[in-house]
């Protein structure tokens, strides 16, 4: 299973990890290569030990999509064995336009390999959602040759973990955002919205930001701050950047709502986390929310402030809805997305493609 | 619920959502959102402090070969690409270089990469080295190439070395100097450090003192605690003899409580008895009520067949003639006239005999059965309720018999203001006293003869009175002004 890096909490590092851990149990000898790999237990090899350790066609190789990679579009083209793409999803350009070049031309090559690697002759594409999968059909890429699995991830574990709030925020409603301070996150909007809540019937509420900001986005982190202060909010934000899990289930226990205003999402971790702690989400329907969340929160075409503010009143208010979404969302975790489902899936798919 | 239910319960909640969402647009309207800029930011660094030189575009190679490893890696992200190196990038560039890639060829990957072709920097002398480094990596050829540079390069490479060779001494004779000149810093330290310990020790020795007073403390808080203790024993010793005190008590409490039960139950069995009598007692009432208006019938009708005697008929008869032909010499033919106590009606017969419009009322069913069987207008009932059914001033002449006058002054007060209240003026009254005496209370033996009736009539505001003797009674006369 090749990765472009390893490290502990990283989404992508949660699948492949996990995944080999399913494919471990299954008899599968499984084994993790990474051009780099922090505080990771796994014995993780270099990307050119790969040719010598795959020996036979019948070996698989299972690539793990998320930046542009020109090393490992080489190897797949060289290599004669069994090939997966388990694709995450690269964010267009676009949302970085203007806060990072860097960004920007790291996108832009992503996903410029994007045709070349649809042109390969996979034996699955492996997408963590259908939205995802589209990048691959569009392409060309048969849809007979493409399955959905959603990412394993650390849910379960988040959820023995014993909660912390002691950083989290007092105030009525709580509105929650979890995810790293970028772009395609839609912090702006949600700046908007908490200035909507304010100004509305949810004159108390308060923001819980739990992201890292990449010092390469800090343009776009200085814009969010700006916004802020303009909207006179700076006593209602909290935004914490070394939140560990306790103070992460403390945030979901403690909040009104999950507030995920993101223009573009491979899947969405957290809104997984938010239904199995309980929590009721309120999410922009686009990229792969939708298919993330299904009916159990309330999504939306846009991201009005007042739609989003009075959303979150509702829900603060009305306690019949509140547990309607609390229940939907346990019940879309047990049945969807809990790793035992996860991994039974993966079995099946691995059974169905490869068993002869 | 199923699942359309569930589909329609959200959508009408997201509906009345947008509604409400609507209201507040109007109601608290946001500030209008100015799009934060967006541009390259000056001098945000991931690194410290190096700016970045972004109007440079021309580089001599030596400006960026001349440092070495991160440092290089990071200079040349920052000149090459005029931003700071994202951590996958500089990761890849630095295992580049340790696996023993030239810095040309690590320059080059940078600058002609599509996001150095964007920024066009320019560095003299990259080019041929950097197509050199990617010529090397071609296999086999790629081998003799870079032996034929190495060979063709020997000369050079030997005056390198031997210029490496003296750096090197000349490296070490400076790291000669910095021994030297650190042990001499160390040998200060030692002394510096030899103060620090007497001092340390001096610090112990106080320390040592504070110990033994703090044990001089604890013991005398080890003491307070001992006293505290067996003050606190004492204390829950008298505690527990309370509670057996209130425990004995409370159990009284509840004999008594029980005992107060059983005398609830005896009690509510008397009141049940009692409850019982009172029922029969009240039936019992009810019958002698009974039994006194069957009696009171049978008397009225005893009464009622009495007969009083052949001479007494006569003399009643005589004084009534008399009495009647005194009223008709005051009162016209047809005048309205009742009489109270009517008694067996021989009074009421002989007052229509004389054409008057006379009507009576008495107490006696029997007799008023009988009076009426005569053709008499005669009614049952006592003299205040006839008299109160009357209109004021509504009659010519009121006669009452000896049963309509009370027996007490008071009632008799009432009963002549009612008269005065019916009669006309110029009305006439008319009281028929016979038999025995008549006696009020409570004056007790107060005999009413022929002048205490007439002071009556005339305290009630009659004119005087003219008594009319006769044989067996008396009759008073008199008029309302």
């Amino acid at each position: 299973m090749l990765v472009p890096g390893l490290s502990p909490h990283d989404a992508v590092s949660n699948d492949a990890r996990q995944m080999a851990s399913v494919l471990r149990g299954a008899n599968h000898e499984v084994r993790l290569f990474a051009p780099h790999a922090r505080a990771i237990d796994d014995p993780v090899g270099t990307p050119e030990e790969i040719e010598g350790w795959l020996q036979s066609p019948r070996d698989l190789l299972i690539y793990h999509y998320c930046v542009g990679w020109e090393f490992a579009l080489a190897l797949l083209r060289r290599l004669r064995v069994r090939r997966i793409v388990r694709y995450h999803n690269i964010t267009p350009p676009e949302f970085f336009e203007g806060w990072s070049p860097g960004y920007v031309s790291a996108c832009a090559e992503g996903r410029a390999q994007l045709d070349a690697f649809a042109r390969l002759d996979y034996d699955l594409v492996l997408g963590d959602s259908a939205f995802n999968i589209e990048d691959f059909t569009t392409r060309g890429v048969d849809p007979a040759r493409c399955e959905v699995l959603a990412p394993f991830h650390e849910v379960d574990e988040l959820r023995t973990i014993e909660a912390d709030t002691r950083r989290v925020p007092l105030g009525s409603p709580l509105l929650l955002m979890v995810g790293r301070m970028s772009p395609n996150k839609g912090y702006l909007d949600l700046i908007e919205s908490l200035a909507a809540c304010v100004a509305g019937r949810a004159r108390d509420a308060r923001l819980l930001i739990i992201g890292k900001l990449d010092p390469n986005l800090a343009r776009y982190g200085d814009a969010v701050t700006a916004l802020i202060a303009d909207r006179g909010l700076e006593s209602r934000v909290t935004w914490l950047q070394d939140a560990g899990g306790a103070e992460l289930r403390g945030a979901y226990e403690r909040a009104d709502a999950l507030v995920m205003l993101s223009g573009h999402e491979g899947f969405c971790v957290p809104v997984v986390e938010a239904m199995a702690l309980g929590t009721p989400v309120i999410a922009l329907a686009s990229s792969a929310l939708p298919g993330t969340l299904g009916d159990a929160g309330l999504l939306w075409e846009n991201a009005d402030p007042h739609v989003i503010a009075e959303s979150v009143a509702r829900i603060a208010d009305d306690a019949p809805l509140r547990n309607t979404l609390r229940q939907r969302g346990r019940e879309r975790y047990e049945s969807t997305f809990a790793p035992s489902v996860l991994g039974v899936r993966l079995l099946d798919i691995m059974q169905h493609r490869f068993a002869a | 619920m199923n699942a359309s239910e569930q589909d329609d319960y959200l959508e009408r909640i997201k509906d009345e959502i947008r509604a409400e969402a609507d209201v507040a647009r109007h109601r608290d309207p946001l500030p209008r959102a100015d799009p934060p800029a967006r541009s390259i930011p000056e001098a945000k660094s991931a690194s410290a402090g190096v700016p970045i030189e972004r109007e440079r575009l021309d580089y001599a190679l030596s400006d960026l070969t001349g440092i070495h490893y991160i440092a290089f890696v990071d200079n040349a992200f920052r000149a090459l690409l005029k931003r700071e190196p994202d951590e996958g990038g500089s990761h890849a560039q630095i295992r580049l270089l340790a696996s023993g890639a030239s810095k040309a060829e690590i320059l080059g990957n940078l600058r002609w990469s599509r996001e150095g072709k964007h920024v066009g920097a320019r560095v003299h002398g990259l080019l041929p080295r950097y197509a050199i480094a990617k010529l090397a990596r071609v296999p086999v050829l790629g081998y003799l190439v870079e032996w034929a540079i190495a060979f063709a390069g020997l000369a050079v490479m030997l005056r390198h070395q031997r210029a490496a060779d003296t750096s090197t001494a000349a490296g070490f004779h400076a790291a000669r100097d910095t021994q030297a000149r650190a042990e001499s810093e160390l040998r200060g330290l030692h002394s510096a450090l030899g103060s620090e310990h007497a001092a340390l020790v001096a610090g112990h020795a106080g320390l040592v003192a504070q110990h033994a007073d703090s044990l001089v403390r604890q013991q005398a808080l080890n003491d307070a605690h001992d006293r505290r203790t067996e003050q606190l024993t004492i204390d829950l010793r008298v505690a527990r003899e309370q509670a057996d005190v209130m425990r004995d008590h409370t159990h009284a409490l509840d004999q008594r409580l029980h005992a107060s039960s059983d005398e609830l139950v005896q009690l509510r069995h008397l009141v049940h008895t009692v409850n019982h009598w009172l029922v029969s007692l009240q039936r019992s009432l009810d019958d002698l009520e009974s039994a006194e208006a069957a009696s009171s019938e049978r008397t009225d009708a005893l009464a009622a067949l009495v007969d009083e005697g052949p001479d007494a008929a006569a003399a009643r008869n005589e004084r009534y003639r008399n009495w009647s032909s005194a009223l008709m010499q005051r009162l016209p033919a047809e005048s309205s006239v009742l009489d109270l106590a009517s008694g067996d009606g021989l009074w009421l017969d002989l007052l229509m005999s004389h054409g008057l419009d006379a009507s009576g009322i008495e107490a006696n069913v029997a007799l008023v059965e009988r009076t009426r069987a005569g053709g008499a207008a005669i009614s049952v009932g006592d003299a205040m309720t006839a008299l109160a059914r009357c209109n004021d001033a509504s009659l010519d002449g009121i006669t009452l018999g000896r049963a309509a006058l009370p027996d007490d002054r008071s009632g008799i007060d009432r009963l002549t203001r009612e008269i005065g209240r019916v009669l006309k003026p110029g009305g006439l009254l008319l009281a028929r006293i016979e038999s025995e005496p008549f006696r009020i209370e409570p004056q007790g033996a107060s005999i009413m003869d022929a002048r205490r009736w007439s002071a009556v009539f005339a305290a009630a505001g009659f004119a005087p009175a003219q008594v009319l003797p006769a044989d067996g009674g008396i009759a008073v006369l008199t008029t309302r002004p």
